[in-house]
């Protein structure tokens, strides 16, 4: 492995590390939500939050793209605090977000659907708060499945290429993740180093599914500690 | 004092509870779907969508009017669910000191420990208890949050006869030890004649009877509005061990009164025991009986106060040893012997007829 290989590798880990960390509490709350939501809607919700699993990631890509554009909605405000998002790392990290949101929420959801809801109202009346009771019992049963939807949207973001090309744009050293370098170096004809990265694509993309894979069937095996 | 005046929309009626409760244990009795656990669930704060006032000594928990609702975990109420409810994910220890205060002493917790019988225990998950052991643990879990008012849902409705008679003396000492009230589910009327002082009787969402429990668990109106309602007889007294192998003992209801009762190794003379024996195992005689020409060691004169029917049967009430006992008796036993209000007859109930509550 080259020291470039290895600087697309850090940086490919780092973005979707940051990625994941950032969604992390957000899909654990809307997978809360959805997991507690009983009212009409909710279906609608799920729908339009599980997009970007089916949308092509370039169409995703292109809406994110209009928003942060400088007469963007999004892009207007961010000018004005004088943040700058497109073809930067920070860009990256939006786009995989979005891309691998889904991943996490589903899983998320599915294991906090399963804490029977008797638990939690017998935490309440034990004196202790709503979020106690999430961090002290909903969330310790149902951490497997939390989990799994962690690696997977790990994952996700580790891969990720159409939202990103299109937003990040495809930039060394500053945006250029092992997708896009792999991509990169078979348009410019260097197909043995890019298969370099393919393997180190693979190692990464085994271990995180495996490790999913694992835990979900302990998640359903388990009926004690 | 519980002050009860509320509705609660439920499916195929509504829950309609208006009372007023003094007591320091109260029996809550209605046949199945009456809308028990929803009362329980109301004042435990764990069911929304009621309407109306919900108050326990003076501290508001609900009030529609003002919109006050008050969080479960401010109103200090222990709730102890049918199936335990144990959190799978905790040891026995871990489950009880859920609901332990910041800084809440050792002595709360080993004190709950202590009257529940569970040291043996802690170190166990639920997983691995069997339906008596998490009742205990779910017991002692609720006692050591110190709640102003337990609430307990069929707490013996999922064991066997042997581990309901080992834990209704924990329910007693949490009871007269920790001087903690509690609301008690159950459809035994036995067990709510020993362990609650006052009783609600629920029919369809609303309150068919409230009372002194002996009136409210008079078996006409219990067993009309409760089909799975049981009439054990149930005698609390002091113990008298005569024999030194203690097979035997008597038991002291009253001055003049004790019933010999099976003696459990290790009984202590002076210590309190209760005792339950079927309505089918009291049997009813109009010709006088003498200890030396049945087998039956218990034997007593009575007169009948009252015949109630109870399904195809009929429940004599017979008054005898200075206390009630109810006989359980077919409709040809009733036409054979004639019996009727007043009539003096014969009680006969072998030792072992009795089996021990506490």
């Amino acid at each position: 492995m080259s020291a470039e290989d290895f600087s697309i590798l850090l940086l490919t880990l780092r973005v979707a590390a940051v990625s994941t960390l950032l969604i992390l509490p957000l899909g654990i709350g809307a997978a809360w939500l959805l997991s507690r939501w009983k009212g009409r809607g909710k279906v609608s919700v799920e729908t339009f939050l599980s997009l970007p699993l089916v949308l092509p990631p370039t169409a995703v890509g292109l809406v994110l793209l209009e928003m942060l554009r400088r007469s963007g909605p999004v892009g207007r405000l961010l000018d004005r605090a004088g943040v700058e998002i497109l073809f930067t790392w920070k860009a990256v990290v939006l786009a995989t977000a979005v891309m691998s949101f889904p991943l996490l929420v589903r899983p998320a959801r599915a294991a906090l659907e399963e804490v029977d809801p008797r638990l939690i109202a017998i935490g309440r009346s034990l004196g202790r708060g709503g979020l106690d009771v999430f961090a002290r019992v909903t969330l310790p049963l149902a951490w497997r499945g939390i989990l799994a939807g962690t690696l997977l949207a790990f994952s996700r973001a580790f891969g990720e290429f159409g939202a990103t090309i299109l937003v990040a744009g495809n930039i060394p050293g500053r945006t250029q993740t092992l997708a896009l370098a792999i991509f990169h170096r078979t348009q410019i004809g260097r197909d043995a180093s890019a298969f370099r990265l393919v393997a180190l694509t693979v190692v990464v993309a085994f271990a995180a599914v495996w490790t999913t894979e694992i835990l979900q069937r302990r998640r359903s095996r388990r009926t004690g500690p | 004092m519980i002050e009860l005046d509320f509705r609660l929309p439920l499916a195929p009626f509504t829950l309609n509870v208006s009372a007023r409760l003094e007591g320091s244990s109260v029996a809550v009795l209605g046949p199945s779907g009456s809308g028990k656990t929803s009362l329980l669930e109301v004042i435990a704060g764990l069911r929304r969508g009621a309407v109306g006032r919900v108050a326990l000594g003076g501290q508001v928990f609900l009030d529609s009017e003002s919109g006050k609702f008050l969080r479960p975990e401010e109103r200090r109420i222990g709730y102890v669910p049918q199936d335990s409810l144990l959190f799978p994910h905790l040891d026995a220890a871990e489950n009880v000191r859920f609901g332990l205060k910041r800084g809440a002493s050792e002595k709360t917790f080993a004190e709950a420990v202590s009257i529940l019988e569970i040291t043996s225990l802690l170190s166990r998950y639920p997983a691995t208890l069997s339906g008596g052991e998490r009742q205990r643990v779910a017991l002692a879990r609720a006692v050591a949050t110190e709640p102003r008012l337990l609430l307990l849902d069929e707490p013996l409705a999922a064991v066997d006869v042997e581990l309901k008679e080992r834990i209704l003396p924990y329910l007693l000492r949490v009871r007269d030890e920790k001087k903690i009230p509690f609301l008690y589910v159950t459809h035994n009327a036995g067990e709510a004649g020993v362990l609650a002082r006052e009783a609600l009787l629920l029919q369809e969402g609303r309150v068919r009877a409230i009372g002194r429990v002996e009136e409210v668990l008079r078996p006409a109106a219990l067993s009309s509005a409760d089909p799975d309602a049981s009439f054990e007889n149930v005698f609390a007294g002091m113990l008298e061990p005569i024999e030194p192998a203690g097979s035997t003992a008597y038991l002291r209801i009253s001055d003049e009164s004790r019933l010999l009762v099976p003696g459990p190794i290790g009984v202590v003379a002076g210590g309190r025991a209760a005792f339950g024996v079927s309505p089918d195992d009291v049997l009813v005689s109009t010709k006088a009986l003498e200890r030396s020409s049945v087998s039956a060691r218990n034997v007593s004169p009575g007169e009948v106060i009252g015949l109630e029917p109870l399904g195809a049967d009929t429940l004599a009430r017979i008054f005898a040893e200075g206390v009630e006992w109810r006989a359980n008796l077919t409709a040809a036993a009733v036409a054979d012997l004639e019996l009727s209000i007043g009539k003096r007859v014969w009680i006969a109930v072998k030792t072992h007829a009795f089996r021990r509550l506490r």
